[in-house]
């Protein structure tokens, strides 16, 4: 999606992340956080998707000037954080080729492996390398450092400078060639070692180590499902634990179950309540299972509970709505939108202050908001509407 | 305090939220931390919104469904007519989503 943006939408945006930057560093910096690399990879990985969706033009001219780190070692990767030698990061260092984008999301432990490839030599052998990640030399820096953990990128980040590790190379293709592996039988360990820290450092978090090579399909989309619930806030699920994801938070691999009654095999008696009165009513496969009266239902619910996930939840869904017609209006509307390309999803997020009706016309009065409308982005501090229903 | 995340759904906001959600799934970013950058960008945003943002608007068209629901209004409008200061933009399907401003403030 490409939207066009004026020039004071695009400079409210910039401060907006400027500001949220500012405000938040203490966050990062204090209280052992990431520090402040990963700070500006947020930044700059936010502006390259800003810019790439349009809605932010290319040169960002900050207000703050220039924001030099303590390390100050990075400064290759980090083209346009603060230097004022060139304001406008490149094409090529802002959007490389997709495809080279993904091997870069292979996980990294914590800052004690950001601060070993805090080493300039070390980060300038990863450019000559000619790694494809380094195309991305445009990122911030502690993306290319992040090489590490993942088994091919192996000998690419500075833990493995000092050391001969031409064999190492090789250990990306072990399971290709034959010849190195006699050689790689020292190096093997230190490699598997490498990749057990990392694979227990996960299992502290959660037992699972992301190996993506395409879109994110791993369970942790919380903030996906967060955005399109839109009522499902974090806030809710970060007191649980920290970073596995409830079930019920919308990950289908994992439904729970909520359901106020026996599930009927065939006949639609869901979650009406008539559910106590089925004997009489319901196929003879229930009276089969379940004889007695009413209050024993429940008793054999997980029977029919399990029996029904296997089959055929979604069918009865289907069988439950139809009859009672519930979505006749909603298909008209939702079913078009659907059809639709994301660019002609026109929204409105703002705060209304009043809203009022008379017979049918309808009139409301709102402010602060954002609206996305013919592929551009406008923000508004005061709206007022009149719609006729 | 309680911030509105209806700002997330945005451009700005779903950029901020994808940026965040890798960087979670790398490993480089504490899902504690990422929601603080969160709440942050909702108050930042909201107060950019108020301070910096001074167009007013007037959106009219057919109201085709109203929703009031966990005090937010939800209007689908279509043939819509959206004038800003001088220029004018006719859409033919709109979504407002809008939350209570006094919830803020209190």
């Amino acid at each position: 999606m490409a939207a066009t943006a004026t020039v004071t939408t695009s400079q409210v945006y910039i401060d907006v992340i400027e500001d949220v930057i500012v405000k938040v560093r203490d966050e990062f910096i204090n209280n052992a956080g990431p520090g402040e690399e990963v700070l500006k990879e947020l930044q700059a990985l936010w502006e390259s998707k800003m810019i790439q969706a349009g809605v932010l033009v290319a040169p960002i001219e900050r207000s703050s000037g220039t924001k030099t780190n303590p390390g100050a070692v990075h400064d290759l990767n980090v083209p346009y954080e603060g230097n004022e030698e060139y304001e406008t990061p490149t094409a090529e260092m802002l959007f490389p080729p997709t495809p080279l984008q993904t091997p870069m999301q292979t996980p990294l432990p914590g800052t004690v492996d950001n601060s070993m490839y805090n080493i300039p030599t070390g980060s300038s052998d990863y450019t000559s390398s000619g790694n494809d990640a380094d195309v991305k030399g445009g990122q911030p820096s502690p993306y290319v450092q992040q090489l590490p953990p993942s088994p091919w990128m192996n000998q690419r980040p500075s833990l493995d400078v000092n050391v001969a590790y031409d064999d190492g190379r090789d250990e990306a293709g072990r399971g290709t060639s034959n010849q190195p592996l006699t050689q790689e039988f020292f190096k093997a360990p230190m490699g598997k070692r490498k990749r057990d820290d990392l694979a227990s450092q996960y299992n502290n978090a959660d037992g699972y180590i992301p190996q993506q090579d395409g879109a994110g399909d791993s369970a942790s989309g919380s903030f996906e499902v967060e955005v399109c619930g839109g009522r499902i806030s974090i806030n809710a699920h970060h007191t649980t634990s920290k970073e596995k994801i409830p079930a019920d938070l919308g990950r289908p691999t994992s439904r729970i179950p909520q359901l106020d009654g026996p599930i009927p095999f065939d006949d639609d008696m869901l979650s009406t309540p008539n559910i106590y009165n089925y004997e009489g009513v319901l196929s003879e496969d229930y009276n089969i299972a379940n004889t007695p009266a009413p209050p024993e239902i429940p008793a054999s619910t997980p029977a029919l509970v399990a029996q029904n996930e296997a089959a055929n939840d979604n069918e009865d869904d289907d069988d439950d709505d139809e009859p009672l017609n519930e979505n006749d209006d909603d298909d008209d509307f939702d079913d078009l939108d659907q059809g639709e390309d994301q660019d002609t999803h026109h929204l409105v997020l703002a705060q209304f202050d009043k809203v009022t009706r008379t017979k049918s016309r309808w009139k409301c009065t709102l402010k602060d908001g954002i609206m996305h409308i013919n592929n551009k982005d406008i923000l508004f501090n005061k709206a007022t509407g009149e719609f006729d229903f | 305090m309680a911030t509105f995340e209806l700002y997330r759904r945005s451009t700005i906001g779903m950029c901020l939220t994808e940026t965040l959600d890798e960087m979670v799934q790398n490993g480089t970013l504490s899902p504690e931390l990422a929601i603080q950058v969160l709440v942050q960008f909702d108050k930042s945003m909201a107060e950019a919104l108020e301070t910096q943002v001074k167009s007013k608007v007037s959106i009219k068209g057919h109201l085709h469904t109203y929703r009031f629901c966990d005090n937010v209004w939800t209007f689908m409008l279509q043939d819509a007519v959206i004038k800003i200061d001088d220029c004018q933009e006719n859409v033919g399907r709109v979504k407002i989503v809008a939350c209570d401003s006094k919830l803020l403030t209190q």
